[in-house]
């Protein structure tokens, strides 16, 4: 791609004018001698009812389908009492691609308010087209988990449903939830269907997953994994859910039970977890400012019976750094790349295989979730 | 596969995760780091995988070799800098830069001093104990095949290989093309690095095998319904395959007279596509399993008589022309000119070919009777590379009984450069009251249409060496069956004394021989 997109706003329509305004939105782009390319790899349906965050989902829309061309239905549903027709704007999203010839992306935004978003999932419906996969991006503050049928129904025809737990209003509950709804929205599918679920939190922390598989490698650090004493997950604020999947992914790859939990909302999470080599402490730290992710990993072990400490830092926004205390070799950094909002969706959307490790760490994260509710 | 080697201990951390693409901690020592390789290719593709954050957290990069100037490692980061200022698919991002060349090290030395190896050898057990790595080696030779004994030879006398990876350590080699010059000096260097390397430690790379859309075509292939059933010789037609290269010989004479585009490409490259295009399903992704069906279509390939190599292949030199309106000098001229500049003598009459066309049949079930036509240039008129599957023409009745409007055949087009993408050719009905059929072309492009830059073919290959997933590499029978398959051909050459092949101008596409060779089977080459 040569050029940023480029759009063209169009005013609001009444739905049954919608696809021929996009074909005349589309035509209007074609100068002279060049071709202009419809580019949709999937429908990228998003659903947001959050009107704080609709000008930040706008602005993301072009960087996304830079990356993974779509077909964009943007449904907006202000919860007022009013009840009104659904209503539709359009726009392209077209950059210069080889021999002059535009590739655009299409976008459809729909309006609805009242009570219910009953008709915007009709008019959702509408819009889809045919034989290309179907994302469901859940924009919305809510757990999708406690969403209730508005998520089951836009779900309706999605093989993928993407949401980020990142700033979840209540993290135990929505933490405790999801393991179940995922199962059950499982097994709510017919013969022949699939579907996957992707918390984009989980992407964020790739990159930690990854440097502690490497550094904790038995084969690299022998006996480590097999005698942690204690871990201790520092996060920044509205980040507890990154951490709690962290955890959750450690329990779930070294058979970890847990025995009991404590919460003190806003300042930590500490439980304390049966491992098949013994007992060990396991704590979440909430930092008070800074930026919304993971932060530091402490692992306290007894590798080789000489305790030793394991320290991951996020050092910047572009590294992960690794310290072992008493070891002579130097510090160690992993490079990682800034994982922006608009990027992380536009990977998700292409990748569409089921993540049997994130079900399991989804599942574990559930019982350490129950076990500070009791 | 690392998971599958006796005694490893498993990492639970990693288990649910593809093993394949789990690089391990090592050192990676280049030969030959003052190289054109290097510079260009390996550092920007280390760096980049650095920047992606898919290097292993215990690693470091050390080069060997001889060329620097100064302080060793101060050379080579500032020569890897610039190599990846020029070439890398990312830009330089200098606090990720200021990480990568912290692990980035050079011990100057020849190949042949026993003591320069001795130097890498301590150095290399510094570099263990300062970055946490277990001993883990990934030997790059990115030299000259006739430096290549003496180097496996040193590396064993200094004990820097491992007789077998164990359950924590390994010792790998990548061993560049060009592997041998013929079967002889082929089975020479196999034998040579399997001196020190068993087969399982060594990774012959030909990047052509990292690039997505080769590594696509499998995939195109078998996780597609619509295709498979369609690709034998009851609806194909015949295949082309292509590699065409705008660029001269340039800097590269000295390496390329005598070698030659057969040598050069088409042992290599073009068999290895052609073997990806026609291998019969593997029953598994296995790297052995996926190599045994890439071996057998080798096996398949007609070999050539002294009479098949007059009728099935030409080869031909460009002489000057024009190449994007820039007015370019023939072959043997560039010849000249750089011998005469490095003071020795050249040679007046140089055969070699800097184009070859051949003809080739696969004899099995599926393939018999289907031609594969294989061509590879410099100087024409520009670069791009395909293999194009042509289906048969539909029965001349309907739609195709006119003989004034031909109908175009259906093409599936693999495009594999510049632009990696596909695309297949149909026909469709102009709208409008009469009947008239148009050839509309289907496309699909990787970059517009996944949107993303692919990584360079590089990139993919070394992690699968860190990984150690051999599936894109070629194997020692796969080399030699290669080159078993072209010697009639080197012989017939070698033995027929020419003094003048034939000519092509630069910026067309080939000698009139190369049409005529495919003209003789009523097809054409396709215009790309």
């Amino acid at each position: 791609m040569t050029q940023l997109p480029t759009p063209i706003q169009h005013e609001t329509l009444p739905l049954d004018r919608i696809e021929e305004e996009l074909t005349h939105v589309l035509q209007s782009f074609r100068e002279p001698g060049e071709l202009v390319h419809r580019a949709r790899m999937s429908n990228l349906v998003i659903f947001c009812d959050d009107a704080d965050r609709v000008d930040e989902i706008q602005e993301l829309i072009p960087k996304i389908v830079a990356v993974h061309p779509a077909r964009v239905i943007l449904a907006l549903h202000g919860s007022t009492e009013k009840e009104g027709p659904v209503t539709g704007s359009v726009t392209a999203w077209c950059s210069v691609g080889e021999e002059k010839a535009k590739i655009c992306s299409e976008q459809v935004t729909l309006y609805s308010s009242g009570k219910t978003a009953d008709h915007l999932i009709f008019a959702v419906r509408g819009l889809i087209t045919g034989d290309l996969p179907t994302n469901l991006w859940w924009a919305s503050p809510t757990p999708p988990a406690l969403a209730g049928s508005i998520l089951n129904e836009a779900a309706e025809h999605a093989q993928q449903i993407i949401y980020d737990s990142i700033g979840w209003v209540d993290p135990a509950r929505g933490v405790a939830a999801t393991g179940a709804w995922v199962g059950s929205m499982e097994r709510s599918l017919s013969r022949g269907q699939w579907r996957v679920f992707s918390d984009v939190n989980w992407r964020r922390l790739k990159f930690w997953r990854r440097i502690l598989t490497q550094t904790l490698d038995p084969n690299v650090l022998p006996g480590a994994l097999d005698s942690i004493a204690e871990i201790e997950v520092a996060h920044g604020p509205h980040a507890v859910v990154q951490a709690w999947l962290l955890v959750g992914w450690l329990a779930s790859r070294l058979g970890w039970s847990v025995t009991e939990g404590h919460m003190r909302p806003g300042v930590d999470i500490s439980w304390t977890v049966q491992a098949p080599h013994g007992s060990l402490v396991v704590c979440i730290d909430r930092l008070p400012d800074g930026p919304s992710e993971v932060r530091q990993v402490r692992v306290r072990h007894n590798a080789g019976g000489k305790p030793g400490v394991l320290t991951v830092s996020a050092d910047g926004g572009d590294r992960l750094s690794v310290v072992l205390e008493g070891e002579e070799a130097s510090a160690r950094t992993l490079a990682i790349r800034p994982q922006p909002l608009d990027e992380l969706i536009a990977r998700q959307l292409s990748d569409r295989e089921r993540d049997s490790v994130f079900r399991d760490s989804i599942s574990f994260a559930e019982t350490f979730a129950r076990s500070v509710m009791r | 596969m690392s998971s599958e080697k006796a005694g490893k201990i498993e990492n639970p951390l990693a288990s649910g995760v593809q093993q394949g693409l789990i690089p391990q901690p090592c050192i990676l020592v280049i030969f030959g780091a003052a190289g054109d390789l290097s510079w260009r290719k390996l550092m920007p593709a280390i760096y980049n995988l650095n920047m992606d954050g898919l290097l292993p957290s215990n690693f470091a990069l050390c080069g060997f070799g001889i060329g620097a100037q100064g302080d060793g490692d101060t050379w080579l980061r500032e020569r890897a800098k610039s190599g990846i200022e020029k070439f890398s698919r990312q830009p330089l991002v200098q606090s990720h830069y200021d990480d990568f060349e912290r692990c980035v090290f050079y011990i100057e030395g020849s190949f042949n001093d026993a003591q320069a190896y001795s130097r890498l050898k301590a150095k290399l057990e510094e570099l263990d104990q300062q970055f946490g790595i277990p001993g883990n080696r990934v030997f790059y030779f990115a030299v000259p095949p006739t430096v290549v004994e003496i180097c496996v030879s040193r590396l064993k006398s200094e004990g820097m290989v491992l007789e077998e990876e164990t359950a924590t350590r390994f010792t790998r080699v990548i061993v560049e093309k060009p592997i041998g010059r013929d079967l002889e000096s082929a089975k020479a260097v196999n034998a040579a690095v399997a001196t020190a390397f068993q087969e399982e430690q060594t990774y012959r790379i030909d990047h052509y095998l990292g690039k997505e859309t080769v590594q696509n075509m499998m995939v195109l292939r078998f996780a597609n319904s619509i295709f498979e059933p369609l690709l034998n010789g009851k609806y194909i037609d015949h295949v082309q395959i292509t590699v065409a290269e705008e660029e001269g010989v340039g800097t590269r004479v000295g390496y390329y007279e005598g070698v030659g585009a057969l040598r050069d490409m088409v042992q290599n490259h073009l068999l290895q596509v052609l073997c990806m295009i026609a291998m019969e399903p593997p029953y598994s992704l296995a790297p052995n399993v996926v190599r045994d069906s890439k071996t057998e279509v080798l096996h398949c390939l007609r070999p050539f008589t002294p009479g098949d190599v007059e009728r099935s292949v030409v080869r031909a030199q460009y002489i000057a022309g024009e190449v994007h309106g820039n007015v370019v000098p023939g072959y043997r001229r560039e010849v000249t000119d750089f011998f005469s500049k490095i003071g020795k003598t050249a040679p007046t009459d140089s055969t070699t070919e800097t184009f070859v066309a051949i003809r080739a049949y696969i004899d099995n079930w599926r393939w018999a009777g289907v031609p594969f036509y294989i061509r590879t240039g410099k100087r024409l008129p520009k670069r791009a590379s395909e293999v194009a599957i042509q289906f048969k023409d539909v029965p001349q009745i309907l739609f195709n009984a006119n003989p004034d409007v031909p109908l175009d055949p259906n093409v599936l087009t693999v495009n594999i450069q510049p632009e990696e993408g596909l695309a297949l050719r149909i026909g469709a009905k102009l709208p409008g009251p009469k009947v008239r059929i148009y050839p509309v072309k289907m496309d699909f492009n990787y970059q517009t249409g996944f949107g993303k830059d692919n990584p360079e073919a590089y990139e993919r290959l070394i992690l699968d060496v860190m990984a150690g997933d051999a599936t894109l590499f070629m194997r020692r029978d796969q080399v030699e069956a290669a080159w078993r398959y072209l010697m009639p051909v080197l012989d017939a050459w070698e033995n027929s004394r020419v003094r003048y092949l034939p000519e092509y101008r630069s910026g067309t596409w080939g000698p009139l021989e190369a049409d005529r060779l495919i003209e003789a089977d009523g097809r054409r080459w396709r215009l790309l």
